[in-house]
């Protein structure tokens, strides 16, 4: 609407400019010109002055969504860090960090598939992992004790997988999720019995890289 | 019982005339195990050898005949008085005298060792009582370090001589130990004397594979964070990470040849068999299909590979060709069988399955007949070897609480624990013959 207004405008000047003559731009703008042309000219003033004004609010308010923005990041960021415990394991090089905003999975017997109720759990993991782009994770995949060495290898690493993947299908990229099979070799709870089967069977996710 | 074993020693001895190799006396594929009474004398001491030498060299003689599971073997202090005394080789002239020890065999020698103190030498004879005749005689002569190896070359041979194989007894057997708090492997000889620590890096170390030359050990290791294969000599010195791929590189088994490994890889996003050159190089996946593989063993001939797998929905026994053709099902009864083992002559695989919610050592037959349990009512059993003469399997059981590594004779008979530990053993593996 503004821009038709405009080229009206334009319009207008340009046959006064060929009417009269006359080459020099003061002369233009000091001819008078008709009463409609005065109008659209004034119009079109108020009109660009209430688009900067609209901008600005809109900019004022843009920024004050961004500050706002950012400090919720800059909270988020300070209670992610403030979450995360350092890890070192004897014999086993580097250090990870855990974080209780990752959470755990767990798994049936002999079972690797993502059970309906830890989907949402892994959604939760997937978000995080979108917040701070910049962080690594690896998910560990672990049995409980019943079975051999080497078929509870197997098992965890096909537990570990299914979330990896699951994580792949939310969005995630896979270069940001490496995987660890445990097998039975780290319980959560060294008891022998089925309470701590079922802990024990889980896939835990630690971060890598922040 | 003993005139009837006489007898049958007897029968042997008539049907198989003079040729010493053809004279068995006890059948090892007997389904029962029969064992034979074995007088084992004092030895004489001659030279430097002193008292404790020569009952150290006594004593281990002792341990080895018993611990092979083939001899009921009379001590020395349990014979008639004069017989007590009688120390050294006998002249086959008076064999008779033995006659009241009640054994059918006599095995007698001597221990010498020289001026410096340095080099021993074990002479030994073996007589047949019931025959009335020398057997064998031998003399073995090594430094004086080398004074078990060497006792346990004259068991092998007794075992060779009665029974038409030699033992195992100068064989090492790798497992793994939670002694010290986490998973580090160790050695020990068959009597579970000469304890050794293979690893001693605070991480998680798994499924020890000897090579067939026995020199050399691989495992699984997560030193750099990731469960990687190592090698090490049987000292456990110079240990090299030769197999990291990103996941699983775990259960190494050689081929017999010793060229190439085969073992559980996780580069695809799950477990398969895969094979890799013995220097870790250029792996090859064995198996198809979306099911967990694990724990490959190679056959003795170098031509099949038995592993688990469970895309039938619970983990199976299978068998395949080397280059992944030919797979077959091996299992059906039960719904977990793991571990398998080949017989050294390749005609049986051991196994464990679980029962009743307990793990148990099974063997089959290759073609899969045969069915047969050996372990029962014995808490969880698991992870069967066998020896490298087809006699024993080295297993672990839970039977009296922590987890320990056993050995019993292929029948199932004579289960015994290897070591003294308290517990915390597993995934025994039986290394060749050291000689």
């Amino acid at each position: 609407m503004i821009k038709k207004s405009f080229s009206i405008l334009i319009l207008i000047l340009c046959i006064g400019l060929i009417m009269t003559g006359c080459p020099k731009k003061t002369v233009i703008k000091e001819e008078p010109s008709t009463k409609k042309s005065e109008e659209v000219a004034r119009e079109a003033a108020r009109i660009e002055a209430e688009r900067a004004k609209e901008a600005k609010e809109a900019k004022e308010k843009e920024l004050a969504r961004i500050k706002e923005e950012e400090a919720k990041k800059a909270q988020e960021k300070k209670e992610f860090e403030q979450s995360l415990v350092a890890r070192k394991t004897p014999g086993i090089e580097g250090e990870v960090f855990e974080t209780k905003l990752l959470k755990d999975i767990h798994f049936d017997f002999d079972k690797y598939d993502i059970l309906q109720g830890d989907a949402e759990i892994l959604k939760g993991n997937a978000a995080l992992l979108v917040k701070f782009p910049n962080v690594k994770i690896q998910i560990e995949g672990h049995c409980d004790e019943r079975g051999t060495v080497e078929y509870n290898l197997a098992l965890g690493e096909r537990r570990a997988n299914s979330v990896r993947n699951y994580m792949i299908s939310l969005g995630i990229s896979g270069n940001r999720i490496s995987i660890i099979s445990y097998g039975k070799e780290r319980p959560m709870d060294p008891a022998h019995n089925e309470d701590a089967w079922a802990k024990n069977r889980r896939a835990h996710s630690v971060i890598v890289s922040k | 019982m003993l005139k009837k074993l006489v007898l049958i020693v007897i029968t042997l001895f008539l049907t198989f005339t003079s040729s010493a190799e053809a004279r068995v006396y006890l059948d090892i594929n007997a389904p029962t195990l029969i064992q034979i009474p074995i007088v084992l004398s004092k030895w004489k001491n001659v030279g430097k050898t002193s008292a404790t030498l020569s009952e150290k060299v006594y004593e281990i003689l002792v341990n080895d005949l018993t611990l092979s599971g083939f001899f009921r073997v009379i001590d020395y202090q349990h014979l008639p008085l004069d017989l007590q005394r009688k120390e050294g080789i006998p002249e086959v002239l008076f064999l008779k005298e033995w006659m009241p020890a009640g054994g059918e065999i006599l095995l007698a020698g001597e221990a010498f060792l020289d001026s410096e103190g340095l080099n021993l030498r074990l002479k030994f004879y073996l007589f047949d009582l019931v025959e009335q005749k020398q057997m064998v005689a031998k003399e073995y002569k090594e430094p004086l370090q080398s004074l078990r190896a060497m006792v346990h070359r004259i068991s092998d041979e007794v075992l060779l001589q009665l029974t038409g194989e030699r033992g195992v007894h100068n064989t090492k057997i790798a497992y793994v130990s939670l002694q010290s708090g986490n998973k580090e492997i160790l050695t020990t000889d068959f009597d579970g004397a000469n304890i050794k620590q293979i690893t001693n890096n605070q991480s998680i170390n798994l499924s020890p594979a000897w090579s067939p030359d026995g020199k050399k050990i691989a495992f699984t290791s997560y030193l750099k964070r990731n469960p990687d294969l190592y090698l090490t000599d049987r000292e456990g010195k110079n240990p090299i990470r030769f197999s990291y791929y990103p996941g699983l590189n775990a259960s190494p088994s050689w081929s017999p040849d010793g060229k190439q490994i085969a073992l559980m890889m996780g580069i695809e996003g799950k477990s398969d068999i895969f094979l890799i050159d013995a220097n870790g190089g250029n792996p090859r996946k064995l198996t198809k299909g979306h099911g967990n593989e694990a724990s490959p063993k190679w056959s003795p001939d170098g031509k099949q590979i038995a592993f688990i797998s469970d895309r039938s929905g619970s983990p199976q026994v299978y068998v395949m060709a080397t280059d992944g053709s030919d797979v077959r099902r091996l299992t059906y009864e039960g719904s977990y069988n793991t571990n398998p083992s080949w017989s050294p002559k390749g005609d049986r695989i051991a196994f464990c399955g679980r029962v009743g919610g307990r793990f148990n050592i099974f063997t089959i037959g290759i073609d899969g007949s045969g069915l047969q349990r050996l372990t029962s009512n014995s808490g969880d059993n698991e992870s069967p070897f066998w020896s490298p003469d087809g006699r024993y399997i080295a297993f672990s059981s839970t039977r009296l609480g922590g987890s320990k590594i056993y050995i019993m004779h292929t029948h199932g008979l004579n289960q015994r624990p290897l070591t003294q530990s308290k517990g915390g053993e597993s995934s025994p593996a039986w290394s060749p013959r050291f000689e």
